[in-house]
């Protein structure tokens, strides 16, 4: 059998930032960004839900919305985000919970880490392993993500709300936040 | 009310031909190497050689050929294209350069007079405004369809006329499966990886590479009536191919109702609460499209009265679904839900065997919007040799 050597077809990106970003430290004054989309209502729900926690501990949070990610709109699109992710202190992105929105889920959490802000992604348990994938193909293996248990968009409000009250103690803690003025001060 | 319009990137640099530059890479080899890929080694018998590209992760169960140096060189040398050229960037931020396109292409059995429409279609899909981010990641089951205007049609012996969407022997299968295989191996798409397709397609094994009958069309070209005269290739996300059969029109009105009806099933993506817009593409076949032209001349005409057909009435949707598009104005004033934002936005070509009767429907994935792009002239080399 004859043996040779054949040409690698495969093609990927050489860097890799496997750390997890900066911690988002004490919330106390900073101005956390939810990045939201119009698929799921699910994650629209427990984003107003934590983001009303963030607000009571003295946080101000902003959300931006996104839209069609191509043509004309995906340019405004562009131009949205970027002026958003440089409106605030802390990225929360969501939601990874079908494939392309899993895509453009981390894409945009990667923008938003690698402008410098503590930054988590959230996904549901279904597109976890995706979502890092995803991560480290676009050159941040270590990307924050939290993890929400799927199916989620399924469910009644009456469901999903006691989700997110379950998940904020563990949102914070992988976002490296807490909701104390002592880091502040620190 | 507010719709949401399909208009293309502004800031989209016209595509610029690439000069031909250079034979440097010849069977006899080169003084300098420009393949800059890794090195395997691995058996080269096909069979062991699949295998062994299966194992790595490369294959799609198909049977390959051993992408060997000479193979690779003897591709490039019947070519005028520099190995280390980037086509375009690739989810993920990777470059696709010529040299992974042509590695893939030998893999898939595709000859080396199919290079420039091999990078044509690659800088197609790598335009950022055909969202193969989420191409490659989503649950659908999307892959690109490619339609080729001009005379590499005849050059390349694409198919436009019987079968011309599947089952013809020649470059067509080849070419398909040779993007298929980049999407794989540069554009990192994995099947439950980076992949979350719930049932895929038998279309992600070669896609679809179509000529449009030019000759039998009554309108002008469609890479043509996009901004390229000549050689181009339009590639467009679709969902699959559906058949539309219509025993039993006469008339162009008639013909262009039953298919634009047909095409609004509120299940495809058109209709969908998660896509903001979405174009959609028709083939006509060539006795059909006479008859339509017959009576329409001007292609904005048939665009109109399709894109007026493929509509459903919001209220033969359940409340949950209504009241969604209604929150994004999608509901026209008419109480119409459309399957694209505008008329011009019914993408239309003729091709297909002579016996008519049937239409094929090609339903978007989305914000995954067609492009059309110039294919370079085939200019492959005569005094070229196999190497093996």
């Amino acid at each position: 059998m004859a043996v040779g050597l054949v040409l690698d077809p495969t093609a990927k990106r050489a860097d890799d930032i496997a750390h997890a970003g900066p911690d988002a430290g004490s919330l106390v004054g900073k101005r956390v960004g939810f990045r939201v989309d119009r698929m799921w209502r699910a994650w629209d729900w427990i984003s107003e839900l934590w983001a009303e926690k963030f607000r009571e501990a003295g946080a101000e949070v902003v959300f931006w919305r996104s839209a069609g990610r191509s043509g004309d709109e995906g340019e405004r699109c562009e131009r949205e985000y970027k002026a958003f992710i440089e409106s605030i202190d802390v990225a929360v992105v969501g939601l990874a919970n079908c494939g392309s929105c899993t895509g453009w889920t981390v894409r945009d959490a990667i923008t938003a880490a690698n402008a410098g802000l503590p930054t988590t992604a959230i996904a549901t348990a279904n597109f976890e392993t995706f979502a890092h994938e995803i991560a480290a193909r676009g050159g941040r293996s270590g990307l924050r993500v939290h993890v929400l248990p799927y199916p989620l968009n399924e469910q009644l409000k009456d469901d999903v709300l006691p989700i997110g009250e379950a998940h904020f103690d563990g949102v914070l803690r992988t976002m490296g936040a807490s909701l104390t003025a002592r880091e502040k001060a620190a | 009310m507010t719709v949401e319009l399909i208009r293309p990137g502004a800031h989209r640099a016209a595509p610029v031909l690439k000069p031909l530059v250079s034979r440097d890479c010849g069977p006899e080899g080169c003084e300098i190497d420009w393949l800059a890929s890794r090195r395997h080694e691995a058996e080269l018998d096909i069979e062991s050689f699949t295998r062994f590209a299966g194992e790595q992760g490369w294959g799609d169960g198909l049977p390959l050929v051993p992408p060997t140096d000479a193979r690779v060189r003897t591709f490039l040398s019947l070519n005028d294209r520099y190995p280390d050229e980037v086509i375009g960037a690739l989810p993920g931020g990777v470059s696709c350069t010529v040299e992974k396109i042509v590695i893939n292409a030998v893999m898939a059995g595709a000859p080396p007079e199919s290079l420039e429409l091999l990078i044509a279609m690659v800088a197609s899909i790598a335009d950022p405004d055909f969202e193969l981010y989420g191409v490659n990641a989503t649950t659908a089951p999307v892959y690109p369809a490619f339609v080729v205007n001009g005379p590499v049609r005849h050059q390349l012996d694409i198919p436009m006329s019987y079968g011309c969407l599947g089952g013809v022997p020649g470059i067509s299968a080849s070419t398909g499966r040779a993007i298929r295989l980049i999407m794989r191996n540069v554009a990192g798409q994995t099947t439950g990886g980076t992949s979350q397709t719930t049932f895929g397609s038998p279309g992600r094994i070669a896609g679809v590479v179509t000529g449009e009958w030019e000759e039998k069309s009554p309108w002008a070209p469609l890479g043509e009536r996009r901004g390229v005269s000549g050689n181009a290739v339009t590639s467009f996300g679709t969902m699959g191919t559906m058949n539309v059969i219509d025993t039993t029109s006469h008339s162009a009105r008639d013909f262009l109702e039953m298919v634009g009806k047909s095409y609004a099933y509120v299940g495809c993506n058109n209709f969908s609460g998660a896509v903001p817009f979405g174009e959609a593409l028709i083939a006509l076949n060539p006795i059909c499209a006479e008859i339509v032209g017959r009576e329409m001349p001007d292609i904005a005409d048939v665009q109109e009265v399709l894109w007026k057909f493929a509509s459903v009435d919001a209220d033969y949707l359940n409340k949950q679904h209504r009241d969604q598009l209604e929150g994004q104005d999608r509901i026209r004033a008419d109480g119409r839900v459309y399957a694209a934002p505008e008329p011009k936005d019914m993408l239309v070509f003729v091709a297909g065997g002579l016996g008519g009767l049937h239409a094929a429907c090609f339903h978007t994935f989305g914000t995954s919007l067609s492009q059309t792009k110039p294919v370079a002239s085939v200019t492959v080399a005569e005094h070229a040799q196999a190497a093996e």
